[in-house]
Parts: C-alpha cells; structure tokens; sequence
C-alpha cells in the first residue's frame, strides 16, 4: 500500500515537472506570435498548407530514391525507404489509437477551463495564456473555440500525429541519407512542428511524444524488415528497378497520400467495406 | 547505441508522463463564470440517469440504467420510488408538479405513469390510448401532462384523469419540452435535429435547425434561458432569442454521453451523464456560477 502511494505521488509529480516545462516552452514559443500579421502568416503556413507542409519532404524522398550512383546504393535505400512508408502506417495507427485515450487538449483550448475525470473527481487543469496568431486560419479556430465549436481531436493533441508522421519519414530519409536527411528532419522541425507549437496547435509535450513514437517504431520496423522480410524487400526493389515507369507512378501516389497523413485511406477503407456489406446483401 | 538508450529513457518517460495524464473524460468550459464537479457518481446507488430533477434539496432521477424512478439527497441517500416490477422498463423523463405528484415517461415500456404525493405508483395512461414509446414529458399551464411520442411522432396531451388527445403533430421525435412563463413549449427533436417552439395558439417554429452537430436530448428552461444537452456531441448550450444559442461547455470520454439537466434555486445546473448504460455507471455534475466580487 505505501509502496503504491509512493509510486503514485512519483508519477504525479513527473507528470506535473514534465508538463511544467513543456508549458515553460510552449509559453516562450508562443510570445512571438501574435505581433506581426506577415510573420504569422509566415509561421501558420505550413500548418495549413501541405504543398508548403510536405512538398519538401516528397522530394526528399525521391531525390534520395531516384539518386543514388550506384545499383547497390539504390537496392539499400530503397528497401529503407519502403521500411519507411510500412512505418508511417503503424505510427500514424499509434498516434491516433493513444490520442483517443488520452484527452490533452490542444493548448488553445487549454486557454479555457478545463477538467479532466480521474477517479470518480475532476481536476482542474493548468489554464495557460494564449496569444492568437494574427492569421486567418488561426482567428477563425479561436472565434470557433470562443462560440463553442470544438472539434473532437482538438480533445485529443497528445500525441502529436502530425509529428510521428513526418518525424518517421525524415528519420527515414536520414537513415537512407544523411545529408537529404538532414535538410528533412529540419524542415520537420523548423518548420512544420515548431509552428504548430507556437500557434497552440500543440505541446512541446505533444510534439516530443508523437517524435519519440515516430522513432521507436522507424527503429522496430527497419529491423523487423531486415531480419525477417529482407527478401520480399529485395522482391519489391527488383520489381521497382525494371519498372521504372510504373514505380515513378505508384510512389506520386503513396507520397501524395502521405504528404496528407494518411487521411484519405479509411473513408477508403470504409467505402470498401461498405460496398463489400452492399455487395453481400448486408448493408444499404 | 547510444542514441537508443537515450530514446529509450525518453519513452519511459513519456509513458510515465501519459500515465498521469487524463484518460477518462475531460470538460472544458468555454463559457467564463462557470466551475463544475461530480456531485453524485453510481457509487450513490444509483445507476445511469436519463432524466433528472431538482426539487427543494432532493434529486428525483428518472435512472434508465436501473429501470426505477429514484430520489436522492446526500444525507438521505438514495430512495426507490419504483421500479420495473410495476411495469416500467426504460424510464426516460419526470416532471413534478406543485403539489409532489411526479409524471414520467417510458421509452420501451410506453405510457405515462404517475407516482402521486403519497407514494402511490401507477400507469395513468399506456400503450391502448397511443402512448406507445414516450419520451419528452412537460407539464401544461392547464395542468394536463405533455407527452412526446417517438414512434407515432405526435405530441399528446394527457388529463389527471387519463384521457389522451392529441396536441401537435409532424414532430419526428420529441425528445424533450419545456414550458416557458409565457405558454410557449419549447420541443427537442433529436432525430431531425431541430428546436421548436410552439406559441400558446400552438403555432410552431423552427427557432434552430439545419445547425451542424446540434442535436437537441433534454431541455430544460428557468429564468429566461433555455439550457439544452446534446449528448451525440457532447455539449451544453444556453439559448435565448435574443443571443441565439451559445455552448457552455464541452464534455469528452467518459463523460460525452450528456443527458438530462436540471438547476436548483441559485441557478446551479445539473446534469446526468450516461457513461455505460449497460453497466450502470453513471454521474451527476454540477456546474456552479461562480459569485463575483
């Protein structure tokens, strides 16, 4: 019993020290909007817009896949590569499974009161200060939260998809090349997640977790690929290296789908199985 | 290597973070001036309340989750009034009038039913006079019961003495309904999503429709403001024709699933929250104005 009590009192504690300096962060991240109209443009950019948010990332990927000197080179990036693609479908199935249990809400709804249910109590949450960003996309989601309009994952930020995803394949493109790589994981940074911090999208503590998941399934993924599938690996790469044309195809699909995380695959998924059950006799 | 024991102790320490992060349900107050707390959990002895009542200190739950009109109070504790041995299955809605007598309705087993002052349970009219799956239930300024159909769509009006005629029509599902001081009902239809008033010559208005993610569950009306639950999205709203209709507050998890409300003298509301009708587990939260100096 004590030994429980102990241990409860320690997780309270790392969880308040964690989420003190993730707020710390946030706080400082996000003075600096909220002053200049063209900055915050500048900043909220990427969050909107994916040409801006995944442009370069896509053609990271393809310089890195299409770039290599020799057949050699390009048999090991390729199969990285691919590990890569199967790993963003596993993170993304990680983020968004944890961000479904775990109700953090988005920073700029932590503007407001906000409680949260633990043993049969709430607890009030920290209220933090938020500076709106002078954009347009970030008003109108302010005047939304003011006029009651949550949408359910601004619930649910923690962690951050959006930095599991990219983080996975700029870690993936870095595994493949490291000076490609490099430019990826800083636009990942940079300019993808910090703006989503500074315009309250998400926690430092958010962005840090989505990263760690990113890289921990990356990392399992690469190794699982090439312990035990290395030679449907070296199946897929032969097939990429005679077809070129119809490889060059498919990879605008898988990476145009991946510059949007993901997010037209289950209403596909759902449509399938909706016209399987029609097919069958079984739905409408 | 070294980069893996040092994402290694970052995850142990993310997951010791999530750990100690909410993960059952959260509310976040988007209007100011408000605090909120769980009143009363199924540890009360309740189960899951649909409708509830506030009535001089004491909570009168019409508790879908056990089958049984029910009033509560902290000190007394939980009281059953009655429960599926007479008959009833799925209570939905109450109502009290002046003088103690309370009316409610029945989603599955249909009709309305009363329990008079003296503690008397019985049904005052069922399913023969067309009462087949009753939902919303108000109490008329003439003193008959308003009762709302889900499955004949109509909208009765039932006497003390039983007789059932018919009050308004084309209503999908009125779910819920509220008199005002003036004769007008308020009625919340949660299958076409709309929030009628009907005048005193029983002229109807569609005063919200058409509105994204609105979803009217229960009503319920006291000093010029009409509070409204929306259990499919979690929310609590505060209508008044002159401000339109504002959210107070968002409920997640364990907590989304709002259902009845209530308020007691000072203006304090209440609302029950169905968290597993199955399982019975249910609670009462209490949002409190915040007095300002």
């Amino acid at each position: 019993m004590t030994k429980q009590i102990i241990c409860a009192l320690i997780l309270s504690g790392l969880t308040d020290a964690v989420i003190n300096v993730s707020d710390s962060i946030f706080h400082l991240a996000n003075s600096l909007v909220g002053r200049f109209w063209i900055v915050d443009n500048l900043i909220a950019l990427p969050v909107d817009n994916e040409f801006i948010k995944a442009a370069l990332l896509g053609s990271c990927f393809l310089a890195v896949w299409f770039g290599q000197k020799t057949e050699e080179e390009t048999r090991r990036v390729r199969k990285i590569l691919l590990a890569t693609l199967i790993a963003c479908v596993f993170v993304i199935a990680t983020t968004k499974t944890l961000s479904k249990t775990v109700f953090l809400p988005r920073p700029f709804i932590q503007s407001k009161l906000v409680y949260h249910l633990t043993d049969d109590q709430l607890v009030e949450n920290h209220r933090l200060s938020y500076r709106v960003p002078l954009d347009k996309s970030s008003q109108d989601s302010y005047r939304d939260l003011l006029n009651g309009e949550i949408a359910k994952n601004d619930l649910g930020s923690f962690p951050s998809d959006h930095a599991g995803f990219f983080v996975t394949v700029a870690a993936g493109i870095w595994l493949a090349s490291r000076g490609v790589g490099l430019i990826a994981l800083a636009w990942t940074f940079f300019v993808i997640l910090l703006g989503r911090v500074m315009t309250g999208m998400h926690s430092p503590l958010d962005i840090i977790a989505g990263a760690a998941i990113g890289i921990m399934v990356l990392a399992l993924v690469q190794f699982v690929a090439r312990k035990w599938f290395g030679g449907w690996l070296d199946r897929v790469v032969n097939w990429s290296l005679q077809h070129t044309a119809m490889t060059s195809a498919l990879l605008f699909a898988v990476l145009f789908e991946v510059s949007n995380t993901l997010v037209h695959l289950p209403p596909l998924a759902k449509f399938g199985i909706a016209t399987v059950k029609h097919l069958l006799g079984k739905g409408n | 290597m070294r980069i893996l024991i040092t994402i290694s102790l970052l995850l142990g320490l993310l997951c010791l973070t999530a750990c100690g992060l909410g993960k059952e349900g959260m509310i976040v107050l988007v209007e100011d001036g408000w605090k909120a707390n769980i009143y009363a959990t199924n540890k009360d002895g309740f189960g899951a309340p649909d409708g509830i009542l506030w009535r001089q200190g004491k909570f009168y739950f019409a508790d879908e989750g056990s089958g049984a009109i029910e009033s509560w109070c902290s000190p007394d504790g939980l009281k059953t009034l009655c429960n599926t041995s007479l008959g009833i299955m799925s209570p939905e809605d109450l109502v009290m009038d002046h003088q103690g007598n309370i009316f409610f309705t029945d989603d599955d087993a249909g009709g309305v039913w009363e329990i008079d002052a003296t503690g008397k349970a019985f049904l005052l009219a069922g399913k023969e006079q067309g009462l087949v799956s009753t939902e919303g239930i108000a109490l008329a300024p003439s003193g008959n019961i308003i009762i709302g159909d889900g499955e004949k769509h109509l909208i009765y009006s039932v006497s003390r003495s039983g007789v059932v005629s018919t009050l308004l029509t084309g209503i999908k599902k009125p779910e819920s309904m509220v008199y005002d001081e003036r004769g007008n009902l308020f009625i919340a239809d949660n299958e076409e999503n709309v929030l009628y008033m009907a005048d005193p010559e029983l002229k109807l208005y569609r005063l919200i429709e058409h509105k994204e993610g609105f979803s009217p569950e229960t009503i319920f009306y006291q000093q010029g403001t009409l509070y409204i639950t929306n259990s499919q999205t979690g929310k609590l709203y505060r209508y008044t024709p002159q401000d339109g209709l504002h959210t107070i507050a968002v409920f997640g998890g364990r907590l989304g699933n709002v259902q009845g409300i209530t308020a007691d003298d000072q203006g304090n509301l209440y609302l029950s929250v169905q968290s597993d009708l199955q399982h019975k587990v249910g609670y009462i939260i209490k949002l409190e104005k915040e007095i300002r100096s």
